[in-house]
């Protein structure tokens, strides 16, 4: 029979991802670039979440925390399959599922160039514009110094405003 | 008018709109194209905001295992891994260390006698599994010192996000052990200002991989998860850690 301890525990933990759920699989889609991909790490994310739940000492600080554990899971994910770059001419049905854009071909055009980006500048835009962290948090959660993150934000932005201008041509 | 200051801060506002920026020093139509390039900016980014905003299928919550005492022993562990708190880490260790005679001596109320200085730096692993914790948040400050400062080693700031320090025995000395935040997960430095070592002495496991690193007088023990990549840290902490004393 469990606790009210253990009960509570997993309100806890229900409420947390309740909240997060959506920024931790868009986080991991975006960090693998393959929705089936991210649905397994975000659950193994939430597995190990769950286990150390005792560390998040302040509900304030879960959505870091939960991004910490995504990033590492995606990262402990491509260690294990060794798997290849992403080609953007061959994608699965699921990637271009998650390119696909109906009713707004800005949209489509924009997430496609997000898409070819660079890990060093795709990561540090989604966390800031996605999740809206600043460059500080940013910097922690990626291990990087402040000015690191600030450049590949600068890039990252010239790069997609390139894309867009010859969009609007 | 100075181009660099008007440069620097169109530069970052590209990099974060929102930064606030000071636009004291330039002239009056320089402010006015930094505004408008804060505003296309902000444009970019409801832009790229929605184009990041991709549908999320339904949570699909995992089993969620029970936890108990025993099992914390396990939590720290990469998800998958079979193993429960009766293997620890040091178990499938290169067969240079005498796992075996180190069983067969270890009772409860006799202190264990270790083949090695690398055996017992691994065993000390699984005494301490609240240490290998996934956080962000850093150990307080003047816990950090009063570890450290007891040992006889400094240390800088650029060895990484310290989230765990706490004063250990290992071969019969206090000794630091810090945790940092490596790629994959909690990385454990065992800071030995009286141990020499020779040269690097490995340390493998079935969930783990490390080194003793020779540093001066002492050495320096790192341990991360099996697929972590260890060389570039123990650059850096090998150039964070002095011995004072």
């Amino acid at each position: 029979m469990q606790s009210s301890a253990d009960n509570e525990r997993r309100r806890r933990f229900d409420r947390i991802v309740a909240v997060l759920y959506k920024d931790m699989y868009r986080y991991a889609a975006w960090l693998s670039r393959d929705p089936s991909v991210a649905e397994e790490v975000v659950q193994e994310a939430l597995l190990r979440a769950w286990k150390s739940l005792h560390a998040l000492r302040d509900d304030a600080a879960a959505k870091p925390w939960l991004l910490t554990i995504v990033r590492r899971e995606n990262a402990r994910f491509f260690e294990r399959k060794r798997l290849d770059t992403v080609d953007i001419d061959g994608l699965t049905p699921a990637q271009s599922a998650m390119l696909a854009e109906k009713d707004d071909s800005e949209v489509r055009d924009v997430r496609e160039a997000i898409f070819r980006l660079d890990n060093d500048y795709r990561e540090p835009l989604v966390l800031q514009v996605l999740m809206g962290h600043s460059t500080k948090e940013i910097a922690e959660l990626m291990g990087l110094k402040q000015g690191a993150v600030l450049t590949r934000l600068h890039r990252a932005r010239l790069k997609l405003k390139t894309v867009i201008d010859e969009m609007a041509v | 008018m100075d181009s660099n200051d008007y440069n620097e801060i169109i530069e970052t506002i590209t990099a974060d709109p929102s930064a606030p920026v000071d636009v004291s020093a330039l002239s009056a139509e320089e402010v006015a194209g930094v505004e408008a390039h804060r505003a296309e900016m902000r444009a970019l980014d409801e832009t790229i905001s929605r184009a990041l905003s991709i549908d999320v299928p339904e949570l699909a919550m995992p089993e969620l295992t029970d936890i108990d005492t025993e099992d914390e022993d396990v939590v720290h562990m990469p998800v998958g891994n079979k193993r429960r708190f009766s293997t620890p880490a040091w178990i499938g260790i290169a067969a240079s260390i005498a796992i075996a005679a180190v069983l067969g001596v270890r009772f409860l109320d006799e202190p264990t006698v270790y083949p090695s200085l690398a055996a017992e730096v691994v065993a000390h692993l699984d005494h301490e599994p609240r240490a290998l914790t996934v956080t962000s948040t850093p150990v307080a400050e003047r816990s950090l010192i009063n570890v450290v400062s007891k040992s006889g080693a400094e240390i800088d700031g650029d060895v990484g996000l310290i989230t765990y320090a706490k004063s250990c025995v290992i071969n019969g000395k206090t000794v630091p052990h810090l945790v940092i935040q490596g790629k994959l997960g909690p990385i454990t430095l065992l800071l030995m200002p009286d141990e020499r070592v020779d040269g690097a002495v490995p340390l493998t496991g079935k969930s783990i991989n490390g080194v003793i690193l020779p540093v001066g007088a002492g050495s320096i023990a790192i341990i991360g998860e099996r697929e972590e990549n260890l060389s570039e840290i123990e650059q850096r902490v090998a150039d964070s850690v002095t011995w004072s004393i």
